[in-house]
């Protein structure tokens, strides 16, 4: 009799504790969503005891990549070639067109004065050492940390485009928030020259794999294979990084704007090495040099002369 | 080395595989979930408690490392586990059948409580699209992984008891 009555209490503490770690649980869920309870101690430490396994696996994992890709690469070699050869063809064609652009917009910028705004970027590159298997959220675990200089907010690129950017940056690995994750807000603008429509880019639930760009006018010259770069709005991310392009337009819910749809730049599936944007800066302006004058009328004709041996 | 180390070993080398080796083959960015089908199986070899204390370990593994909304996966493996072992008692352990396609429902059952989650925390998502996209793809995946999950998960659980015992 008095084992049924201990066995009976002891299932009902059990049951109040199992209440409790549940209600404790919805509580953490919410709070951390709203960015007002975070665990940077605990999360750390679980990322140093998990990189070293992390990195090994993932370096058995490389190489078994690079056998079966160099294996596919040698049976498609012929059909690649020839794709490659017609894309060498007409890329020589817009090679001539975009040299072209260029001395144009050279003379353009030297005639009205216009601030070089090119800019450069320290990096430093990284693997990815991790990747969720769901998809609520889109985060990648890559093998640099603050002892590389990395630290929170530092925006992730690949030579193609945006990948996101460091939203922990552990010891020995950070955690990057991908532009796909639901998350994630990008500040976004249309590269091209008669648009120039800014909006945001955010990650889609519905589809994890193409985020889209939200906040566009109804009316707004977006249509679709339009390139998405970064706008340089928000401080994070510096301008003209490309995110993507427009795949599809979708009316919004509300019927005032309208959302694109957007196929990502950086081919999220084969994502292996990023590049960490340590530091970005403005490009040095060029020298300055005097301006060519009429000959015959030179104000000051050693100087001219000189700037003209340089 | 004591029986929980095992185990912390076995989970952290399970999951390192599910992060770094099984996004390669991965659709749509979706591949297996080992923590959960490990949680099922744990939980149908020793019962309730135990199940959701390795779901609550599980889920939180899974929050913590790789930045995900924290403590979502801890409420709902914790609550799977549990659940799960409520009805270990009525199988067999050598009964490999329920667990293998328990492992279905399971996965179903955390993709809901997921997305109401989701819902409640204000993120607007088309259902249609997002069953299409990531459930679908998910259960392939578990049903392809459950039964070596399971066999892994059920040969280290007998090792231990045997030693256990001794």
């Amino acid at each position: 009799m008095s084992n049924r009555v201990r066995k009976d209490k002891d299932a009902g503490s059990k049951a109040w504790i199992m209440v409790f770690v549940t209600i404790s649980l919805f509580c953490i869920i919410f709070f951390a969503a709203r960015g007002r309870f975070q665990a940077p101690v605990s999360s750390q430490a679980v990322s140093l005891v998990l990189s070293p396994f992390q990195q090994a696996v993932s370096w058995v994992s490389n190489e078994f990549r690079f056998v079966t890709s160099n294996i596919w690469e040698i049976a498609t070699l012929h059909e690649q070639n020839k794709m490659l050869r017609s894309e060498v063809e007409q890329l020589r064609a817009i090679n001539v067109q975009a040299n072209e652009a260029m001395s144009e917009n050279e003379r353009l910028r030297a005639m009205v004065g216009y601030k070089q705004s090119a800019h450069q970027f320290d990096t430093v590159a990284a693997r990815v050492i991790g990747r969720e298997s769901d998809t609520w959220s889109s985060m990648i675990v890559i093998d640099r940390g603050t002892g590389s200089g990395i630290q929170n907010d530092m925006p992730v690129v690949t030579p193609a485009g945006l990948v996101g950017r460091v939203v922990e940056a552990g010891l020995n690995s950070s955690k990057v928030q991908l532009i796909l994750d639901p998350r994630s807000s990008v500040g976004t603008i249309v590269q091209r020259a008669e648009s120039r429509v800014t909006g945001i880019v955010r990650g889609d639930v519905s589809n994890p794999t193409m985020p889209q760009m939200v906040n566009i006018p109804k009316n707004a010259d977006v249509v679709e294979g339009d390139v998405i770069v970064t706008s340089g709005f928000g401080g994070i991310f510096p301008k003209g990084i490309v995110v993507g392009l427009v795949s599809s337009l979708q009316n919004d819910a509300g019927g005032l704007l309208k959302i694109g749809v957007l196929e990502t730049a950086v081919d999220f599936q084969k994502l292996e090495d990023v590049m960490v944007i340590t530091a970005s800066r403005e490009a040095p302006p060029e020298p300055i040099q005097p301006p060519p004058q009429t000959p015959g009328t030179e104000t000051d004709p050693k100087a001219q002369a000189e700037g003209q041996k340089k | 080395m004591s029986n929980i180390i095992k185990w912390i070993v076995f989970v952290v080398v399970l999951y390192a595989l599910q992060t770094s080796f099984f996004p390669l083959m991965s659709y749509h960015g979706i591949s297996p979930d080992f923590m959960l089908l490990l949680t099922t199986s744990y939980a149908f070899l020793r019962g309730p408690e135990q199940g959701a204390m390795m779901g609550f370990a599980t889920g939180m593994l899974k929050d913590l490392a790789m930045g995900s909304f924290l403590g979502m996966h801890a409420f709902t493996h914790l609550l799977l586990g549990y659940l799960c072992g409520r009805l270990a008692n009525r199988v067999f352990k050598e009964q490999f059948f329920l667990p293998v396609f328990a492992s279905l429902a399971v996965t179903a059952a955390n993709y809901f409580i997921l997305a109401l989650l989701m819902v409640l925390l204000g993120y607007r998502f088309n259902p249609v699209s997002n069953v299409q996209y990531m459930l679908l793809p998910m259960l392939t995946y578990q049903l392809a992984f459950a039964y070596p999950v399971h066999y892994l998960t059920y040969n280290m659980d007998k090792k231990m008891r045997t030693q256990e015992t001794n």
